[in-house]
């Protein structure tokens, strides 16, 4: 009895860990078939994801678009890996840099110790870091995106639609909301530029600025866009991963405009996602892998921005009036031409 | 103190006190029945990721309810026979629980719906307005108020029934329960799979109760944080439902704090402080059932 009850308990326990484990190697499976046949160029690279996981509606998940594309067109072969938690940064880069992989991709700042740590002992292997500047190792590079210049475009697009009482939906309250995911510096640029860009269209508006202190609880980012809605707020700018969209849905079911992250969001709620502030972790993805395949692998920051199209702002909906749009672009070739700068620091409070 | 005269406060604190709640007398019913369960947060996550998959399906979100509600009952019911029939460690099988429905959801969710998620088209269920009662009252999910039917309908079933006390004597004293006729197992069973329906109908609420999604992870740790509100309520749903009223609150007393010259790391943190005092005992000692934990063999 005692004896089959152990058994069964070990059962299950593993049951759980192959089943934890078998998402990571049914997408590694599935993308090497996806490629189409046999790879043409003999170029492998592995994408390893932070502990958001390719469900995170955000960087994880384009950074994987943009390895798909590149799978596509340029004919490399390609496995993702997902981290479940920290301590698998280090094994996950090592297993793909230990098997011979041309390139290796860490998703995230997150990750800046593990990859320290592990480019220097494979200087054969490639690493490409998202979101974390090392300048020092001459087998890594890592891709910078200057969000703080689409949170201005979209903060100043928020402003400029707060000001006008004939746009259905708004209400009288000059009042916006900015939903985080955690207090951390590829959030705080978002909301940093959003807020100058506020200031920039709409001086007297109040902006409520809350965090959901987690990145996959919708529930939670749920309740905190309430709160500010109840405050006022009328269009909600989200900077909150997975916590993101139960942000949207609470400016759905209250009727009010809500602003998109990274990706285009608008498909979650089109008519409430007004716009969204993009993050080309793709173009950067692929791009870097293009690079590498060609030889022209550069080592230190890559900095991503509006006049590279790094970053940038999605199509608007048919809510937003065209005079806003054009006043949006006006301010974007600004920041291109450098006649306008973004600061990516919060202003002290 | 503007921010306690705020409707919105108290919206937030039942909206938070739901998920928190309805798998915290689930726990009451595994547990006095003899059976620890710490299994809440998987089971939730079955409750939530089926709820949404058979709401998108059927068409239908009561549909997806009763569903979701099913497939937690059947993860309850594995558990149940291994701890039961066979004997094994109820905490070991508790965590493997928890770890196996993280897996299976999030690979079912990759493979059915793929990386942009559940379909944003997905019906949820509806909310009631209640304006007559106050403005906390007037945007709740329907569940609210099927919580609170639970919350009385679990204190008369275990309290003031005949059944109930077949259930709590299962979970003092099985020798004795077994010896005056009880089927120690059966109620057992009941205890843990009537328990798992309420812990999966509180991951329901996260899915389609609140939203529309499901997200992997997205029960972020209430099923333990539910845990924690059971023994602070010591082990009956009244006291599980006032411990997650207060949890309840200080997520939202949290939310609203943010931004006037307070931390949000420090004021994420209430849960769990409060979590930690009332383990303590500094709120009054929390006894479980005699019986808890102890597989039973019958004397037959």
């Amino acid at each position: 009895m005692r004896r089959m009850a152990t058994t069964t308990t070990a059962a299950i326990l593993l049951m759980g860990f192959v089943t934890g484990c078998g998402v990571a190697a049914n997408k590694a499976g599935t993308t090497e078939n996806a490629a189409g046949g046999a790879p043409k160029v003999n170029f492998k690279v592995g994408l390893v994801t932070d502990s958001g996981g390719l469900n995170d509606h955000g960087f994880n998940h384009l950074s994987d678009v943009g390895l798909e594309k590149a799978k596509q067109e340029l004919g490399v072969s390609g496995s993702v890996v997902e981290s479940k938690s920290e301590s698998d940064y280090v094994p996950n880069l090592q297993r793909f840099a230990q098997q011979g992989y041309n390139l290796v991709i860490a998703v995230g700042y997150l990750m800046d110790e593990a990859v320290k740590q592990v480019a220097p002992q494979y200087p054969n292997t490639k690493f490409l870091i998202i979101d974390d500047p090392i300048t020092d190792i001459n087998n890594v590079t890592s891709a910078m995106f200057k969000t703080e210049q689409c949170g201005y475009l979209v903060g100043a697009l928020a402003g400029l639609m707060e000001k006008r009482s004939d746009i259905q939906g708004l209400n009288p309250q000059n009042v916006l909301g900015v939903v985080g995911g955690q207090k951390i510096p590829p959030v705080d640029s978002y909301i940093a530029g959003f807020l100058q860009g506020v200031k920039k269209t709409d001086p007297d508006a109040q902006v409520i600025v809350k965090y959901v202190n987690s990145f996959n609880d919708q529930a939670g980012g749920s309740q905190v866009a309430q709160t500010e809605i109840a405050g006022g707020a009328d269009i909600v700018f989200q900077v909150a991963g997975g916590s993101g969209i139960g942000v949207i849905n609470a400016a759905k079911s209250a009727g009010v405009f809500a602003i998109g992250v990274d990706a285009d969001q608008n498909y979650v709620a089109p008519n409430t996602v007004i716009v969204s502030a993009l993050k080309g972790v793709d173009t950067a993805t692929y791009d870097v892998i293009k690079d590498t395949l060609n030889n022209q692998f550069k080592p230190g920051v890559q900095d991503f921005d509006l006049a590279n199209n790094g970053v940038g702002i999605s199509k608007t909906t048919s809510v937003v009036p065209a005079d806003i749009v054009n006043q949006v672009n006006d301010l974007a070739n600004q920041i291109k031409n450098g006649s306008l700068t973004v600061s990516d620091q919060l202003p002290k409070s | 103190m503007s921010v306690l005269t705020n409707p919105q406060l108290w919206a937030s604190t039942l909206a938070m006190t739901v998920p928190l709640a309805l798998p915290a007398i689930g726990g009451t019913f595994s547990e006095r029945a003899g059976v620890v369960n710490i299994a809440m947060e998987g089971i939730m996550l079955m409750g939530a990721f089926f709820g949404v998959a058979f709401s998108y399906w059927t068409g239908s979100a009561w549909l997806g309810l009763v569903f979701g509600v099913l497939m937690g009952g059947l993860l309850a019911a594995v558990f149940a026979w291994a701890a039961i029939r066979l004997a094994a460690d109820q905490v070991v099988l508790g965590m493997a629980v928890n770890i196996f429905a993280s897996g299976l959801t999030a690979f079912l969710l990759n493979t059915l719906f793929g990386y942009e998620g559940t379909p944003p088209d997905t019906p949820p269920l509806p909310f009631v307005s209640l304006p007559w009662l106050g403005p906390v009252f007037s945007h709740q999910s329907v569940l609210l108020y099927v919580m609170f039917a639970i919350v009385a309908l679990s204190h008369w079933f275990l309290f003031h029934t005949r059944i109930g006390l077949r259930i709590r004597a299962v979970g003092e004293n099985p020798l004795a329960a077994d010896t005056a006729g009880l089927n120690v197992w059966r109620l057992r069973y009941a205890g843990v799979i009537v328990g798992g329906m309420l812990s999966a109908l509180g991951g329901v609420y996260l899915s389609i109760g609140i939203l529309n999604s499901f997200d992997v992870g997205m029960t972020n740790g209430r099923g333990f944080i539910a845990l924690a509100a059971m023994i602070f309520g010591k082990w009956t749903p009244v006291g599980s439902f006032l411990a997650s009223l207060l949890f309840g609150f200080s997520t939202a007393l949290g939310i609203a704090l943010q931004g006037q010259g307070v931390s949000p790391d420090l004021l994420s943190m209430i849960p769990y402080v409060l979590t930690i005092l009332a383990l303590t005992g500094l709120v009054g000692r929390s006894t479980p059932p005699a019986a808890d934990g102890i597989p039973y063999t019958p004397i037959r």
